[in-house]
């Protein structure tokens, strides 16, 4: 890194984000924290204040000159950052800073993504997906312009709005959930502000904020292209709720800006919950008495059919094993747990393609908000949720499978490098860990975690080196996403599979695909951190 | 008595259903044998996301894969790797399990024991 002058400030770094300057971004955001103390918990304020006007599209289909629909990507921003805050307590002091700056590092590449996808505005979806600097270089052949810095301001396509008080609070929580089924972004939106303004009425905003994004879910992605969400409509909502506790309400307006316009964004797909909302209210006349935990959890043999049926089955196999389980009895939470562990056989079984994980894990983390809102929340339609998690995992699973493998990438079985992982001492276990994550060796660093897993019980260290490695990557706030998604399930798993999680997570950090090559990130915290290892 | 069905019963439908499936393979054999360029390039077109019948079907490519190795000529799976190389990178994974490296890769992996009446194919 060259040498940084001038005084740090809010407007440099608000400036820097603005122009697409992300590793000046990155270094002012460390020396506000670093030269002046300001709290993180300011600056990641800062930053998402200094976005939040520009993470809108007026869509996320873009029509083509020629009729067809290509999709727009949703904003990573923010997710970044939930990922980041929670993954902050995980890893706890030093280390825990190192997600946030890659939350930061990200969010100027992340904006005005409806100019990016058509090469007209730099950051990442233009430099990387759409190879624009290949089609449209500039002056100089050497220099990616879709890099950045930005030759024109970011485009706003959604301006702010005043709150909407007025009226019971049922009534405007009522229609802000119709408004954004209808896509009203502004209603929904003006009253979101409002009923945010209330304390009396947060918890079931929140409820509510996160049932609607879970409810708006493709049926499939099979050969769809951009019409779906990948459950990125319950990522945002659930970035929110997490988000805004940690800023505080009262501080959390350009968060809820952010989020909550593009809730009611096209498309809106509600095929899936209506198909799931059909077969529930003919078979589970019952169904908002269901338990969470109800003292009869899955079997072994229940676990292996469920695997069987997520992995090998088809949609309407799903359907009747979900089905049969609260049929006999089982809770929300026993089935929720058993979806999550029983899908990690496809992360550590199937699974070659480092570009494959990407639509997998996006249903393992649209499980984990579905997860965490039966934790949380009493809402009577939450056992439609895990058949939503259930379908969108088989969904993405036989979206791969639709493609012929692929022998170029095969993997080396991890049981090749197990008895190398059984030779090394458990105290030298975890550095060598981390070494293989960071060379994206899946089968060594598998058979390392396997010889740990059996070798003793600590588990925190284990997940926290897994973590800590993975967070060296940069460009991709899907990393810090899926880490805080698997620490928090594994946490809270009850079922005896509970360490599968541990086995998925460590091969999704050590194979799934990269966006950049290099660490530049990690050096930017490290020089401003200093942190031990 | 408990009406549960024995281990020797459950391996005797096993063993019906492996009888069918020799069977089924020699025809298999035999047509894959018999086919010609064109047959051939079919078939494997069948696979494309965009003509497969779902990821049932598609699941079975690397089943064909080794039949077609084990049951062709090199030349016959040089011209085929050629054909689909030719279309760019949405058949790459294809060309690759049609390349002779991958060919020489699972002749010699695809075990055949001393004992058994075919190799050890994957069924599914």
């Amino acid at each position: 890194m060259g040498l940084v002058q001038g005084l740090a400030s809010v407007d440099r770094l608000r400036e820097e984000i603005r122009d697409v300057r992300y590793r000046e971004a990155t270094t002012t955001f460390c020396r506000l924290m670093t030269e002046q103390s300001r709290s993180m918990r300011d600056m990641i304020q800062a930053a998402i204040a200094s976005a939040a006007p520009f993470v809108q599209v007026p869509s996320h289909l873009m029509r083509l000159p020629n009729g067809e629909l290509r999709g727009v990507n949703y904003d990573h921003t923010i997710l970044g950052w939930r990922g980041a805050i929670s993954l902050m307590g995980e890893l706890g002091g030093t280390r825990g800073i190192l997600p946030n700056v890659q939350a930061m590092w990200y969010v100027p590449q992340g904006l005005n993504v409806w100019e990016q996808v058509v090469c007209e505005f730099p950051g990442h979806y233009a430099r990387d997906g759409e190879q624009c600097g290949r089609r449209f270089p500039g002056a100089d052949e050497h220099v990616n312009r879709f890099d950045g810095p930005a030759w024109n301001p970011p485009k706003i396509y959604f301006e702010d709005h005043a709150a909407i008080e007025g009226g019971s609070a049922d009534d405007r929580l009522a229609r802000m959930q119709w408004a954004i089924a209808e896509g009203d972004k502004a209603e929904a939106y003006g009253l979101f502000l409002g009923l945010a303004n209330d304390p009396a009425q947060r918890h079931r905003l929140k409820d509510a904020i996160l049932f609607a994004g879970i409810t708006d879910l493709q049926d499939t992605i099979i050969n769809r292209g951009g019409y779906q969400n990948i459950g990125h409509k319950a990522l945002r909502a659930r970035a929110l709720v997490d988000i805004a506790d940690y800023l505080g309400w009262e501080n959390a307006h350009d968060l809820i800006y952010t989020v909550v316009p593009d809730l009611g964004c096209s498309p809106r797909l509600y095929g899936l919950w209506t198909e799931i909302s059909t077969i529930c209210r003919m078979e589970l006349p019952d169904q908002a008495a269901i338990p969470k935990r109800s003292g009869k959890p899955l079997t072994e043999r229940e676990l292996d059919i469920l695997t069987d049926a997520l992995l090998w089955g088809g949609p309407f196999d799903v359907n009747a094993v979900v089905m049969g389980f609260f049929r006999r009895g089982a809770g929300l939470l026993d089935v929720g747990d058993a979806v999550i562990v029983c899908f990690q056989r496809y992360l550590i079984d199937v699974l070659e393609h480092p570009n494959a994980f990407l639509h997998p894990t996006h249903a393992l983390d649209y499980m984990n908000v579905v997860q965490s809102w039966i934790r949380d929340y009493g809402n009577p339609h939450q056992v439609k949720a895990v058949f939503m998690g259930a379908r969108f995992m088989n969904d993405t699973i036989r979206s791969n499978a639709n493609f012929p493998r692929d022998p170029a990438v095969a993997l080396e079985p991890r049981q090749a490098y197990r008895a190398w992982a059984d030779s090394v001492p458990l105290d030298r276990m975890l550095a060598l860990l981390k070494t293989h994550v960071l060379a994206q060796d899946a089968p060594r660093s598998c058979a390392l975690v396997d010889s740990w897993l059996d070798r003793t019980t600590e588990r925190h260290d284990l997940l926290d080196a897994i973590t800590y490695a993975a967070c060296h990557w940069q460009n991709d706030p899907h990393v810090m996403r899926n880490c805080a998604s698997s620490l928090e399930e594994f946490r809270h798993n009850r079922t005896s599979r509970r360490d599968d999680i541990v086995r998925g997570f460590v091969k999704h950090q050590s194979r799934y695909v990269k966006r950049a090559p290099t660490h530049d990130c990690y050096q930017v915290y490290a020089e401003h951190f200093r942190p031990a290892a | 008595m408990e009406d549960t069905i024995t281990l020797a019963e459950t391996w005797r439908i096993r063993n019906a259903a492996a009888a069918t499936l020799l069977l089924t393979e020699d025809q298999m054999r035999r047509a894959v044998g018999a086919a010609g360029m064109e047959e051939l390039v079919g078939l494997i077109e069948t696979f494309a996301p965009g003509r497969s019948v779902g990821p049932e079907w598609t699941r079975t490519f690397e089943v064909l894969i080794e039949r077609l190795w084990s049951w062709r000529d090199d030349a016959t799976m040089t011209a085929l790797a050629d054909i689909f190389r030719a279309r760019g990178m949405p058949w790459a994974g294809v060309a690759n399990a049609l390349a002779p490296e991958q060919g020489e890769h699972l002749r010699t992996t695809l075990r055949h024991p001393a004992w058994a009446r075919l190799p050890a194919f994957a069924v599914a």
